[in-house]
């Protein structure tokens, strides 16, 4: 089984399918569930106690998770001076707590069999320090330090944790920026392309896979950074 | 199950995860600098006890904010970590 929290929409959504597609066993975890066309159970990640009950449900049912994937997140384009104090406690709160939350009570799912794949999620805005991003790319760059030190402690256990860093991907989530915006970031690339979300579920499927055995701690920027 | 019970369990686990290499006794340090187990057989310790707790039909946890800060740590011996497992298994009852 591969759980994939923030499988409700955007990116998580579109990776969430693509393994269901491929015949794997997905339990989405995410605040809205309804609708979903695979199994999913309604979780905020930054709840501790309730992504516990999850870990402790799926113990007692004797699951075999294979792969966890962090994409539950949200972003909030502003400059720092004029973000509100709470909209930085809940992109703090969902992006870094989040993943460490689902990393730490997941992971030991996976300690027991030796073997697993974690993918957590950055943003090319942590290695390009786009403005306006400042908040969002501290959080996301708090995930980039944790997972490459986490991967360190999960290597005895066989288990693998990477970082996906996509620039502008075609998501809904995107319809709110400008043409222009995009631009100005996608020429920072190198490849200067915007990627569709299929390239960044055909880099999910790489780093659960065993062809990937080798690679751990890494950040992986789409398109290049 | 009482509290013999429950040093015999985390005994048994210790030699288990250690493949029979550390003899544990009761008053063997779990943490600091005389710890018999290293950070990660530590966490495969509790990987085995929470194991072991489920077989009894009680979750032990390990993580809690209460179980941590109860007489500092539940990891200090291997006698405090017996009394945290059995205590928890208790409280289910």
């Amino acid at each position: 089984m591969i759980l994939i929290t923030g499988a409700s929409r955007g990116l998580g959504r579109a990776i969430a399918e693509r393994f269901v597609e491929r015949g794997e066993e997905v339990l989405g975890i995410s605040r809205e569930t309804q609708g979903l066309p695979f199994e999913a159970v309604a979780c905020d990640v930054s709840d501790h106690n309730a992504v516990k009950t999850i870990a402790q449900g799926l113990r007692k049912q004797k699951k075999e998770i294979t792969g966890v994937i962090n994409a539950a997140g949200i972003a909030s384009m502003n400059l720092a001076v004029t973000t509100p104090a709470g909209m930085t406690q809940k992109l703090i709160q969902t992006n870094l707590v989040g993943t460490i939350h689902s990393c730490q009570l997941f992971a030991p799912l996976m300690m027991r069999r030796k073997a697993g794949s974690i993918i957590n999620f950055s943003t090319i805005a942590v290695a390009l320090g786009l403005k306006g991003e400042s908040i969002y790319a501290a959080s996301k760059a708090g995930v980039e330090g944790f997972s490459r030190a986490f991967a360190r402690e999960m290597a005895d256990f066989d288990i693998r944790v990477n970082c996906i860093a996509p620039g502008p991907i075609k998501t809904d989530l995107l319809k709110g920026v400008s043409g222009e915006q995009i631009e100005a970031i996608v020429s920072q690339q190198v490849i200067p392309k915007v990627f569709q979300p299929g390239d960044v579920c055909d880099l999910c499927e790489f780093l659960l896979c065993p062809q990937s055995k080798s690679v751990s701690g890494q950040i992986l920027h789409v398109g290049g950074a | 199950m009482n509290l013999e019970e429950s040093k015999s369990i985390v005994h048994a686990c210790i030699s288990e995860i250690t493949d029979g290499e550390v003899n544990p006794t009761d008053d063997m340090n779990l943490i600091g600098k005389e710890a018999s187990l290293d950070s990660m057989k530590l966490v495969e310790l509790c990987l085995a006890l929470e194991d072991k707790a489920g077989d009894l039909d009680f979750e032990f946890d390990w993580t809690s904010e209460a179980a941590m800060s109860r007489s500092q740590s539940l990891f200090r011996t291997v006698n405090s970590l017996a009394e945290e497992f059995h205590a928890q298994s208790q409280s289910k009852e």
